[in-house]
């Protein structure tokens, strides 16, 4: 009778234990297990989770809602064939939206191949699209600094547009935004100051209009 | 006011939003912009133009996100069975390796006994041994690639009747 409380106590303690090892375990390294070891109802939940930002962060890259929902998927598939190349001590974010942008890039470069268009990115040697017509920023605006902030978005080159999101939507450091843009420090800031200028200068220019 | 001293403020007013700033450099900050009415609309416009980015907001479509994750599920479950498949394969070889191995050695101990018992001459039980335990397996392996060579004239010349 004593022994059994005993282990019953024993076994409360261990439970506890191994939960609260659970709930202390970093999110990133949760996530690196349960993508190594194809666990798909956890993979299933961070799919969920990370969903609106994925898609947001190639909306902002491509400026184009149809191909970033494509792109959405084929990142995803992406992430696990890559699974074994997630390092744990890194933020999963960086990671996922450095996935994305390959694959964006990959697919632009392809399409522009197809089309021989020519566009140029600055720095980084990488040719992206010209904004869509129908901006999904505007579509997506919510108040009028907004709209006229989608206006200067819609225009902006898309490095521009993703630093700004990476840095004041995502709240990614500049040294994680290098990582997702395989550009240096420097060169992230600069892109981040050059953005925020655009749009001053465009809420600026409302005001004035107003 | 001297004209650098706008130009830092705006400079500073930038980078506090993008990599934050010392509390000298803060402290300096604000003693400016509630000095200066340029820079104090300039610092307006740059928080506003960061709150600005916080009022997008995408039309979310919770199929599509399902749909997504539906995929994703399944495939991360395709790609965890073929893993447990090429794991048990890798096993297999593994122990069928070490079976050929030491059943090998453990047969051509026992041979090579009767061999004597039986006075055979070494050369020829050695060739028999080799022959009986080198034959199957040489067969077999062969069979496969006799078998892709066949079927794939015989598809080719179907091709050709069609």
């Amino acid at each position: 009778m004593h022994n059994s409380s005993a282990r019953s106590r024993i076994q409360g303690m261990v439970a506890l234990v191994t939960a609260f090892s659970r709930v202390a375990e970093p999110e990133s390294q949760s996530i690196a297990r349960a993508l190594r070891r194809r666990d798909s109802e956890f993979i299933g939940r961070i799919v969920s989770q990370y969903h609106y930002r994925l898609l947001r962060y190639l909306v902002y890259f491509t400026s184009r809602r149809e191909l970033a929902e494509d792109l959405v998927q084929e990142t995803w598939l992406r992430v696990l064939e890559r699974a074994g190349q997630y390092d744990p001590r890194l933020r999963f974010e960086p990671w996922l939206f450095s996935i994305a942008r390959n694959l964006a890039i990959d697919h632009l470069r392809k399409h522009q191949a197809a089309t021989h268009r020519t566009y140029r990115e600055e720095e980084a040697g990488v040719d992206l699209p010209a904004p869509d017509f129908e901006s999904p920023f505007l579509a997506a605006a919510r108040s009028e600094d907004a709209k006229r902030i989608g206006a200067a978005l819609g225009a902006l080159e898309p490095i521009y547009r993703e630093a700004l999101l990476l840095r004041f939507q995502e709240e990614l450091s500049l040294a994680e935004i290098a990582q997702v843009a395989r550009a240096p420090i420097s060169t992230v800031s600069s892109r981040i100051h050059r953005g925020l200028s655009m749009l001053e200068a465009a809420l600026g220019g409302g005001d004035h209009a107003a | 006011m001297p004209l650098e001293d706008h130009e830092k403020a705006r400079f500073l007013l930038h980078r506090a939003l993008v990599e934050g700033i010392s509390l000298d450099d803060r402290r300096w900050l604000d003693a400016h912009v509630s000095e200066c009415a340029e820079c104090a609309r300039y610092a307006d416009l740059s928080a506003r133009a960061v709150r600005a980015l916080d009022c997008f907001a995408l039309e979310f479509d919770p199929s599509a996100a399902l749909r997504v994750e539906n995929m994703v599920r399944s495939r991360a479950q395709e790609m965890r069975s073929a893993e447990s498949h090429a794991r048990s394969h890798l096993v297999g070889t593994g122990v069928a390796i070490f079976l050929t191995f030491t059943g090998s050695a453990v047969a051509w101990r026992a041979v090579a006994w009767l061999a004597s018992q039986w006075n055979l001459p070494s050369r020829a039980w050695q060739i028999a041994f080799a022959a009986f335990w080198l034959l199957p397996s040489l067969v077999l392996a062969l069979l496969p690639l006799l078998r892709t060579r066949l079927l794939g004239e015989d598809s080719h010349s179907r091709g050709q009747a069609i």
